[in-house]
């Protein structure tokens, strides 16, 4: 177990040189159009004077593979760069948001997770009845309804109609975090965030969990004695997790970019949101530190997710030691 | 003495969107104490369906047990509560499958999987169980048994598997084992060692066997009766040694004579059955068997012949079943017909 760990660790390495070979590609002259100079000037008036003074200051005049070399010491070394806008470090600016995109994404998961396999459960054991026709058709409108316009959507319903319809009484804040951050202002962003995957997990969750219940080992099951409730979640619910938990992993990576769109309708002060304004100011050097951080953090929990698969999957865990 | 398990008339059917299939339609048999009865017949012919419906596991919908009865020490399990009918499974009747790779689940380990019924049956406690599993591995010729008992299915050949299998059946010492097609999936010399190994573990353990099969081969070692389905019904039935050497309904004998073994085929040549086994839905009229029966005559396509007990306890569901000229000698080779 722990030399699987250690493997793939080892094979992380590669994914994260190459993601960062993309991002620095960004500052070679001449591979992406305009001049990294110019990039990093912005809007400012480019002196010659200036030009020579950044083209010294990010190393602009060495050889590419110094530049990177440079570049990766840099990420290692927690130096993400300057912003342009803001005077501070990148790293910095992403330290003040990230706990909140943590928070965000933290309860998008639980929403996922606990929504998605119940739902997924209930339509299965239940095939064909009320709550299964309610699961396969809400999901069906889920999966194919953009993020940012569900949450506008959820805004005007919680946010605004049922103010007015219950005369102020009742009705769910639809942006900002609140200070201190409370749980009311967490539940309209992180439904949006997670409602496309709350969707798929469910319906794999549905899908794989008939396919369980047919298979031969169920019958050995019942035919051991073991009531009804048993062999559907233990025996066949086991089997039906080992999929699910590999979708919620890979689902991971879409899930910070569901973030960025979810927090800037909410206006959620995150990462995200950091990114999305970044963007928008040309700041590059938050840009490209955000993006960096973003796919460590992918690539963070997806290690703990293969951790979780080999526990679930015996076949993985000892992947053909005997035989 | 009354007897362990006495079967009468069942009928199992499945209603499918193309119509009713009538997978068992009416089949009669008993078993002993400590006896083997084996149900032979070609693929379809309802011998799984027989078996999951004496442990009511036939999954409903679609299927349902549309009459009959089932006494099992003269209680009838098809009025039993399903409390009651979990009680038998696995610990008063146990199964095996054809597929050891599938039929194990893959996420557990087999000693838990084995310990499983002990920890509901008998009330051990996860410490006694798995001793217990560990000792029916042994039994079962497991090498290593302690250490085997920790591994997962997939890390057992699949000989092996069929061994944790029976093992996992005999663990609460069932007075009926039921094996469907033990051995169809494994390979030859595996599977003469699956059948000795059942043979031991009925000695031991004086468990009655129903052995599932379509080699009559393997019959005529192990079984006490035989019962020969064709078609979702019984078309003879009697001990090993009556449907053997005398049997009766040309069905048996296009079974024997496909038999590659010239011991008991007097003709010698091999001689499969003509044609396909018929859909349960579309059954032919009359005589399920006629339109593959080399001897059918009129009566067979506007009659469906009863089951008769030609001699004591033999019987066969042929019209000219018990007429002295009508035997196994005078049967064409039923491969050389036409097929109508
Ligand atoms: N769940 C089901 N739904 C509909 N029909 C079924 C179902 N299960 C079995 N049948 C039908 O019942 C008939 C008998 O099947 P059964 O599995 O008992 O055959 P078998 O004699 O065991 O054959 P084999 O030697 O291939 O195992 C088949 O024609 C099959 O199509
Ligand atoms: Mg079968």
């Amino acid at each position: 177990m722990l030399k699987y760990v250690f493997r793939r660790i080892l094979q992380m390495i590669p994914v994260f040189l190459g993601v960062t070979l993309i991002l620095f590609a960004l500052r070679i002259p001449g591979l992406l159009p305009g001049d990294p100079v110019q990039l990093i000037v912005g809007e400012r008036e480019l002196t010659p004077a200036l030009r020579a003074q950044i083209e010294e200051e990010h190393h602009l005049n060495e050889s590419v593979p110094v530049q990177y070399g440079y570049y990766i010491s840099g990420i290692l070394q927690g130096d993400l760069g300057r912003s342009l806008q803001k005077n501070r470090t990148v790293t910095d600016i992403l330290l003040d948001k990230f706990p909140n995109t943590a928070r965000l994404a933290v309860s998008a998961i639980l929403v996922e997770i606990i929504i998605g396999l119940l739902a997924g459960i209930i339509s299965a054991v239940k095939q064909y009845s009320f709550w299964d026709v309610v699961v396969t058709l809400s999901t069906s409108i889920l999966v194919s309804v953009p993020v940012f316009w569900l949450g506008m959507l959820l805004q005007m319903f919680f946010g605004i109609k049922i103010k007015q319809w219950t005369g102020g009484a009742f009705s769910l804040p639809m942006s900002g975090m609140g200070s201190p951050p409370d749980l009311v202002h967490l539940i309209l962003p992180s439904i949006t965030l997670a409602s496309v995957s709350t969707a798929y997990v469910a319906r794999i969750m549905r899908s794989q969990m008939l396919e369980a219940m047919g298979q031969d080992y169920i019958r050995t099951a019942m035919a051991k004695g073991l009531s009804e409730r048993v062999v559907v979640f233990k025996h066949a619910l086991k089997n039906a997790l080992i999929p699910v938990v590999t979708f919620i992993g890979i689902d991971l990576g879409a899930l910070m970019g569901g973030a960025i769109l979810t927090e800037s309708v909410f206006s959620w002060p995150g990462v995200g949101r950091e990114i999305y304004l970044a963007v928008m100011q040309r700041d590059w050097p938050v840009v490209m530190g955000g993006v960096v951080v973003v796919v460590l953090i992918v690539m963070f929990v997806n290690l703990l997710v293969d951790i979780s698969y080999a526990v679930l999957d015996p076949r993985i865990r000892y992947g053909g030691t005997t035989e | 003495m009354g007897s362990l398990l006495e079967v009468t008339d069942l009928k199992t059917h499945f209603h499918t969107r193309d119509g009713v299939v009538k997978a068992v339609d009416g089949v009669s048999f008993s078993l002993a104490e400590g006896q083997t009865l084996a149900i032979v017949g070609e693929s379809g012919s309802g011998k799984s369906v027989t078996a999951l419906s004496l442990m009511r596991l036939i999954a409903d919908p679609p299927g349902k047990i549309a009459g009959g009865r089932i006494l099992f020490r003269d209680e009838n399990v098809l009025e039993m509560s399903d409390e009651q009918i979990r009680s038998l499974r696995g610990d008063r009747i146990a199964m095996i499958f054809q597929d050891p790779m599938t039929s194990l689940n893959p996420v557990f380990r087999v000693g838990y999987q084995i310990a499983e019924a002990l920890r509901l049956h008998k009330g051990m406690d996860r410490k006694a169980a798995n001793a217990r599993a560990v000792e029916m591995l042994e039994l079962v010729g497991i090498p290593n048994a302690p250490s085997r008992a920790r591994d997962y299915p997939h890390q057992f050949s699949g000989g092996m598997r069929q061994r944790g299998m029976i093992a996992m059946a005999l663990a609460c010492d069932p007075d009926i084992l039921i094996a469907d097609e033990p051995t169809t999936a494994l390979d030859v010399t595996i599977q003469a060692q699956i059948l000795e190994l059942m043979i031991e573990m009925q000695q031991r353990t004086g468990a009655a066997i129903i052995m599932i099969t379509h080699d009559l081969g393997v019959v005529a070692d192990m079984a006490n009766d035989v019962m020969v389905m064709y078609a979702g019904r019984q078309v003879e039935y009697g001990t090993t040694d009556d449907v053997y050497y005398r049997p009766l309904h040309p069905y048996t004998w296009g079974l024997l004579d496909s038999l590659p073994r010239h011991d008991i085929s007097e003709k010698g040549d091999l001689c499969p059955i003509n044609g396909q086994p018929p859909s349960l839905i579309d059954i032919p009229s009359g005589c399920a068997f006629h339109p593959r029966c080399p001897y059918a005559k009129d009566v067979c396509r506007t009659d469906v012949p009863e089951l008769r007990e030609i001699e004591p306890g033999h019987s066969s569901a042929c019209h000219f079943s018990g007429e002295p000229e009508f035997t196994r000698d005078v049967m064409p080779c039923s491969a050389d017909m036409e097929v109508e």
